[in-house]
C-alpha cells in the first residue's frame, strides 16, 4: 500500500511545513510588536490595537503563510498518518539551536544537545514505524 | 498575578487538547476525501479547497483560535520554559486520539519515538 509510506517527498514537505511556520511567528510577533507601547484595556483600546497591528505588513505576510502551511499540511496529511507526522513535525525544535550552531556559532549546553538528540532519535524511530505499517 | 500550577498545568492541557481535537477533525476530513494526490499544483488546490468546504474543518479552526487565546494568556502569565515542556503532552495526546479515534495502528515503535521526542522537548525547554 503505498498510502502510508513516508517519502523523502514527504519528509521536505514537513521540514518545509516547519520552516514556513516558524516564519508565521517571526512575522506575527513583529507586527504585534508595532502595538507594544498601546495600553489595551477596553474595547475601544483592542480595536486601535487591531488597527494597528493589521496595518503592518508583517502581518498579511504572515497570514499569506498561514494559507500556505495550510496546504502544506493538509497535502502531507493525504499521504501519512497523523500519528507520524505530527511527532515528526517536531523537528522544529531542533531547526533553530541547530540553525543557531552552524551559521551563529552559538554555544549550546549539554542538556539542550541531549534534548536535540532524543528528538532526532525519536523522529527517526517514529519515521520506521511507518515503514513497519507499511510492510506488515 | 501569579496563577497556581495545577491551573497553568489545566490550561496548557486545555491548549493541547483543543490542538489534537483539530488536528482529529482535519485528518479524518482528508480520510474521507479519499484522495491520492500526485505533485501536480491544480489537483493540490483543488484538494485543499474541497478540505476547506467540510464543516469539520472548520470547528476545528474555531478550535485552534480558542487554544491560540489560552495559550497567549499562558505564556503572559507562567514560566516559559515550564510552558513549553509541559506543551509537549500533545504528542501524547495525538498517539492516543489517533490510536483511538482514526484507527492508525501505534505500535511499540511509534510510543518509544514519540515519548523520545517528548523527551527531547522537555530538556530543550528547561535547558
Amino acid at each position: 500500500m503505498l498510502k502510508n509510506k513516508l517519502t523523502v517527498k514527504i519528509l521536505i514537505f514537513l521540514i518545509f511545513s516547519d520552516i514556513l511556520e516558524t516564519f508565521t511567528q517571526f512575522c506575527f510577533k513583529k507586527g504585534a510588536l508595532n502595538a507594544v507601547n498601546l495600553d489595551v484595556n477596553n474595547l475601544a483600546g483592542l480595536s486601535v490595537f487591531f488597527k494597528i497591528v493589521f496595518s503592518s505588513g508583517f502581518i498579511w505576510i504572515g497570514v499569506l503563510s498561514v494559507i500556505f502551511t495550510f496546504i502544506i499540511w493538509s497535502t502531507i496529511l493525504s499521504k501519512i498518518e497523523l500519528s507520524v507526522a505530527v511527532p515528526i513535525a517536531s523537528f522544529s525544535y531542533i531547526l533553530v539551536p541547530l540553525v543557531s550552531v552552524f551559521f551563529l556559532h552559538e554555544k549550546i549546553s549539554l542538556l539542550r544537545w541531549a534534548g536535540i538528540v532524543f528528538i532526532l532519535a525519536g523522529v527517526i524511530v517514529v519515521s520506521k514505524s511507518s515503514h513497519e505499517r507499511e510492510t506488515a | 498575578m501569579k496563577l497556581g500550577l495545577f491551573f497553568v498545568l489545566f490550561l496548557i492541557g486545555l491548549t493541547s487538547l483543543l490542538d489534537t481535537i483539530n488536528q482529529l477533525f482535519l485528518k479524518s476530513a482528508i480520510n474521507s476525501l479519499q484522495v491520492n494526490l500526485s505533485a501536480n499544483i491544480f489537483k493540490i488546490l483543488k484538494f485543499v479547497w474541497q478540505v476547506v468546504l467540510i464543516p469539520k474543518v472548520w470547528l476545528g479552526g474555531i478550535c485552534t483560535l480558542i487554544s491560540l487565546c489560552i495559550w497567549l494568556f499562558v505564556l503572559s502569565k507562567a514560566d516559559l520554559n515550564f510552558a513549553f515542556s509541559a506543551d509537549s503532552m500533545h504528542y501524547i495526546f495525538i498517539a492516543f486520539a489517533s490510536r483511538l479515534f482514526l484507527k492508525e495502528k501505534v505500535g511499540f515503535k511509534r510510543w518509544l519515538g514519540t515519548i523520545f521526542i517528548v523527551l527531547g522537548i522537555v530538556f530543550i525547554s528547561i535547558s
